[in-house]
């Protein structure tokens, strides 16, 4: 858990040197098309590019460590604030996928290893492959289609705020979450089933059938759980599928979201935008790794720190 | 460690948000119902229209910020703040008078010193601002209500100056304000205008709102473009950005936005059918697309390379890939002035009418020694005529035996390297395509992309001294005829340097739902008399 | 469970291999079709898929334009079978190249103790950032150009594979017979090829092939945002990219694209899985 402090600085690091290593010059670019070189060197002197990495490393990660992440060149707004505008949708979006994607995944898993061979198996699994081998947005202008236009059932795009009704709210959010969840949906259901394969030739799972345990008892009480430790930890590495394909979900679907930030400040070369992303993503997915170790040690006594 | 800082931004941002920096979510149903919700043509990432010049923040500005006259649909100015002017027999003398009751968005009243300090800021950014500023002798509120410019020498299209839609217009905003440098830009966002900026609701690249500004004194007169009454029937306009027109096209249709500036025409068959959905030309003074050539460096500085591309250049190649296949929607022009307005001309054009010279062209590059060095092209793919554009000039240079360097990039991007003046390989470029409004390019008066001053003009930087001479005499000019002449000559010498080169003259459309009345077709989307059933 | 079980028939050779492993027979023919798709491009009925006709443009599919023509008036036909080189190229070298760094770069830390903290730290730090979002800041930083996208997207897999070939030089260091080898004085390099190299060839192989399917993906995905290769190289990528916005009016622009791609990744992840169950069935766990 200590070690998380210095994989958090070596992505601070490489963040923060994206500007050093890109081509053009940002003073140019806020300085803008009539600007005379003297206006340039004046905002050079200004955004403090005139000295040395270290110096600026160290005032960077300061004002980081006091949540102050900069200020985006192109709006003039603080970075907080960007990220604090989209925040919501975009959480929305991941918690909404996450536990519809768990929901069908698991049992998915658990019922394509239970008839392990059969039909049933073969058919879910080739289900699960197609989730994975179909890019994202093809996903999502299929099903826009269909529900959206031809079916009319549900809106085409748009976020709407919980705080405007929890109807609309999820209204907006099922088909973004169904196509960002094919990914995540097959990766689950494959180590689910893989996994629970192996717990499910084990011998205590055939000392509890014997005793007369039922099949569902057997799958679910005792055979999950020792299953889960390898579906726990794909759902926390799966959470960086999440983020890399919520910014194309948001893209088709005009979801006001972090996703869409990022893309936008990345093409547009935002440098102080994109360092405060890529910096709050990863320390998001760093926390979300952290807290799957933690939830080792309930699910597997054996593993201890 | 990471707790404590995590939560240290949480309050950070918690004590931002008291300030009111997150969206508002309480609004009733009924105040959404009877908001216009707005699909604009790109992202609104700033918002100061003199210190940054694209179309999409002057659009926004139009409805924040009040302008002393505005033009009227036959290009003329009419007063708009001013309630009267006066202009001394020797031209050198211009009185403006405000008009009573005109108030700032923050309830102060209008004074003539905040004309003063914003027509000041505006000069040093605007073209024919600079032109006025060089007469300057002084620029003062002689009252509260009264502002006097006096000028070294006559300058005879002051009004049109002060009242023009090309970018940047002149906006009258608070002194304070203005007295910001013309090079920075404002981060405060009072305005004179019949619309409210709603600063706590913007979340760039995603949504702008405005609401109506409940002490705005329109004028009596109907309205026309910018000029008149410019009354409000809305209460809140929402511009909603959607960078995928697909999204936008199907969300239109659906009902969940009432107004597309610019669907692409591909998709307008589909809209037409929709019962809920007009479709007509927005703007009838159209769009010229631009191959803007670099004549600093190799190989555009010379002038048969010029010429080569320009007889080789299609422009229904160009066109059909920008518009489609629908021919009312383009034109071919040989020439560089808006088809439909006074001083259009094709004098001098016959290297653009007519079948194109693929050979003609491969002999004129051998003439010109041209020895296969790279054509830097910077081609903005998130904007679809430039990136259908740049297709199509890959082709082309290809067809006539150039090498294309070929930089797929975003408008951002082409819009900083463009303003390099070094050498294709070392972060230069060699072409980059653009499009100027119609009625950017009706007359020389602000159409900085014809002119001719080398080192000081447009990126691309066209040297051509037989050009600024009838820039020159255009000003001078007494009346239409002697205009014309003069646009013609221009024309001419224009086409022979190819300062650049058009590729074709097209309309573009706009969308809006049938329960929206009151669109009209303009130079930039008109909010006023715009009402939602 | 009867006492005596019934004969089982054992079928050998080529067909007896893909009954016992149907996902490697059908991915792996699959790939092949695909390969050979992008090799006799040429000679399939295609024209130039560079080649504008803008008097032609967004036809649907005819008995002339197979699959249409898209906004240029190009042949969609030829630019999806052309596609299939860059598409194929990018997952293949992609795969290659990020093993090739994973293995050695996991080999070092593997065995240079001092190095592995810092190493390990350096490519935790790496696999933090989402992979979309680390390719797209990497060609945000650069020019459009296929090479650069295989180079980006390279950088943000390999440490997967520097991970996945430390732990198997860690677990095979403390095996006895790699100590035996070490005590009767073998130079490491004798060490690394007789007993490392051969056991971390199957997983590798098996995560080769996830990370070629994932490349074409993160390829296609980065070109529809606009971040992909550049747009005169038509790649599955950007054909669709180009279409996105028509697909309500014409669908087959990004139709035959999704299609091939969809195909392609399918055929790749069952050769990838079907090696993995060949290999070594425990592995599935963990890939």
């Amino acid at each position: 858990m200590v070690a998380t402090i210095p994989v958090m600085a070596i992505v601070a690091l490489f963040v923060f040197s994206l500007l050093y290593i890109a081509p053009g010059d940002p003073a140019a670019v806020i300085a803008g098309e009539q600007a005379s070189p003297e206006d340039v060197e004046k905002i050079r002197r200004n955004l403090g590019l005139d000295r040395p990495f270290v110096t600026r490393f160290g005032e960077w990660s300061w004002q980081i460590l006091h949540g102050d992440l900069g200020t985006s060149m192109f709006t003039g707004l603080p970075v907080t604030t960007l990220i604090a505008q989209r925040l919501e949708p975009t959480l929305s979006l991941m918690m909404v996928t996450l536990i519809l994607s768990v929901t069908i995944a698991v049992p998915m898993g658990v019922i394509a290893a239970w008839k392990a061979g059969t039909w049933i198996d073969r058919g879910l699994m080739a289900f699960a492959v197609f989730g994975f081998s179909v890019p994202v947005f093809v996903v999502g202008y299929v099903l826009a289609y269909i529900f959206a236009l031809e079916l009319d059932w549900l809106p085409v795009q748009g976020y709407t705020p919980l705080a405007r009704g929890f109807g609309p709210w999820i209204e907006n959010l099922i088909l973004p979450s169904v196509a960002l969840g094919c990914v995540y949906i097959a990766l689950i259901a494959r180590i689910t089933r893989a996994s629970m394969l192996e717990v499910l030739q084990q011998d205590y799972i055939r000392t509890a059938r014997s005793k007369g345990m039922g099949q569902r008892g057997i799958l679910f009480v005792h055979a999950l759980k020792n299953a889960a430790v390898p579906i726990v930890t794909v759902i926390g590495i799966g959470i960086a599928l999440l983020i890399g394909g919520a910014v194309v979900t948001e893209s088709v679907f005009a979801i006001p979201g972090l996703g869409r930030l990022t893309v936008d400040a990345i093409l547009r070369r935002d440098y102080p935008v994109i360092q405060g992303v890529v910096l709050l993503f990863s320390f998001v997915y760093v926390l979300v790794n952290l807290a799957v170790d933690l939830l080792y040690t309930v699910l597997d006594p054996r593993i201890r720190y | 460690m990471h707790r404590r800082t995590f939560l240290k931004t949480l309050a950070s941002t918690g004590s931002l948000a008291a300030l009111g920096s997150f969206p508002a979510p309480a609004i009733s149903q009924g105040a959404a119902a009877k908001a216009l919700r707005f699909v604009p043509q790109a992202n609104l990432a700033n918002f100061d229209p003199i210190w940054g010049t694209q179309y999409v923040v002057r659009n926004a500005s139009a409805l924040v910020w009040d302008t002393l006259y505005g033009v009227d649909d036959k290009l003329q100015p009419q007063r708009q703040m001013v309630e009267g002017e006066e202009v001394s027999s020797d031209g050198l003398t211009w009185t403006f008078k405000l008009r009573p009751g005109l108030k700032f968005h923050d309830g102060e009243p209008v004074l003539a010193k905040d004309v003063v300090a914003s027509l000041t800021r505006w000069c040093a950014r605007d073209s024919m601002g600079l032109m006025i500023k060089a007469l300057q002798k002084e620029l003062t509120a002689a009252d509260d209500r009264t502002v006097k410019w006096v000028l070294s020498a006559p300058f005879p299209k002051m009004l049109f100056a002060l009242g023009k839609n090309n970018t940047p217009m002149a906006f009258i905003m608070p002194e304070r304000i203005a007295k910001t440098d013309p090079f920075q830009q404002i981060t405060d966002y009072v305005g004179s205008g019949p619309m409210k900026f709603a600063r706590s609701e913007w979340v760039p690249g995603a949504k702008a709102v405005f609401e109506k500004f409940g002490d705005y004194v329109p004028r009596n007169e109907p309205h026309s473009w910018l000029a008149g009454g410019k009354k409000m029937n809305l209460d809140r306009i929402e511009w909603v950005i959607m960078p995928d027109p697909a999204t936008a096209s199907a969300a239109l249709q659906n009902g969940e936005i009432d107004w597309w500036e610019t669907p692409i025409p591909d998709l307008v068959p589909v809209l037409k059918k929709n019962k809920n959905v007009q479709v007509d030309i927005a703007d009838p003074l159209g769009n010229i697309g631009s191959f803007r050539l670099n004549h600093m460096h190799p190989p555009f500085n010379n002038v048969k390379v010029r010429r080569a591309v320009q007889m080789a250049l299609s422009q229904e190649d160009y066109m059909r890939a920008v518009v489609g296949s629908d021919e009312s929607l383009w034109k071919v022009i040989p020439g560089f002035f808006t088809p439909g307005t006074p001083l259009y001309t094709e004098e001098g054009g016959e290297p653009l009418k007519g079948k194109r010279d693929i050979e003609g062209a491969k002999k004129l590059l051998a003439e010109a020694g041209y020895s296969g060095q790279p054509v830097t092209c910077l081609v903005a793919q998130d904007q679809p005529p430039l990136k259908a554009m740049g297709e199509v000039t890959a082709d082309l240079l290809k067809k006539i035996g150039m090498t294309v360097d070929f930089v797929a990039t975003d408008w951002g991007t082409v819009g900083q390297r463009r303003a390099s003046k070094n050498l294709p390989g070392q972060g230069g470029w060699g072409m980059f395509h653009t499009w100027h409004a119609g009625a950017d390019c009706a007359t020389p008066a602000s159409y900085v992309a014809v002119r001719g001053t080398g080192e000081k003009a447009w990126f691309g930087w066209p040297e051509s001294a037989p050009v600024e001479k009838e820039v020159a005499a255009w000003f001078g000019a007494k009346d239409l005829a002697e205009e014309k002449t003069i646009i013609g000559r221009l024309n001419k010498a224009a086409m022979e340097d190819v300062i650049y080169i058009p590729t074709g003259f097209y309309y573009g459309y706009q969308a809006w739902r049938s329960n929206v009345s009151g669109v009209v077709k303009g130079p930039l989307p008109f909010f006023w008399g715009v009402t939602k059933a | 469970m009867p006492d005596v079980l019934p004969p089982v028939k054992v079928r050998r050779g080529l067909v007896g291999f893909m009954y016992r492993y149907p996902t490697i027979a059908f991915g792996g023919a699959l790939l092949l079709a695909m390969l050979l798709i992008a090799v006799l491009a040429p000679y399939l009925g295609t024209v130039d898929p560079t080649a504008l006709a803008p008097a032609k443009r967004t036809r649907s599919p005819s008995a002339e334009y197979w699959f249409g023509t898209d906004m240029f008036g190009r042949d969609i036909y030829s630019r999806v079978l052309y596609g299939t080189r860059i598409s194929l190229m990018v997952g293949l070298s992609v795969a290659v190249l990020a093993s090739m760094a994973g293995l050695i770069v996991g080999l070092v830390s593997g065995f240079v103790r001092w190095a592995d903290g810092i190493i390990m730290r350096i490519m935790d730090g790496m696999m933090s950032i989402p992979p979309i979002l680390l390719a797209i800041t990497l060609m945000a930083l650069t020019r459009a150009s296929v090479s650069n996208v295989i180079t980006a997207i390279t950088i943000a897999e390999f440490p997967r594979v520097a991970r996945l070939v430390r732990s198997v030089v860690l677990s095979l260091r403390e095996q006895p017979y790699v100590d035996a080898a070490v005590a009767a004085g073998t130079r490491t390099p004798m060490i690394i090829m007789r007993h490392i190299l051969p056991n971390t060839l199957a997983p590798m192989t098996v995560q080769a092939t996830y990370i070629c399917a994932s490349a074409i993906i993160v390829e296609a995905i980065l070109s529809f945002i606009g971040a992909g290769t550049p747009p005169t190289n038509p790649s599955w990528g950007n054909i669709m990219a180009d279409g996105r916005a028509l697909w309500q009016v014409k669908p087959f622009i990004v139709f035959f694209p999704a299609l091939f791609l969809s195909l392609t990744v399918l055929a790749v992840n069952l050769l990838g899985d079907g090696l993995r169950d060949m290999l070594d069935p425990r592995m599935a766990k963990r890939l």
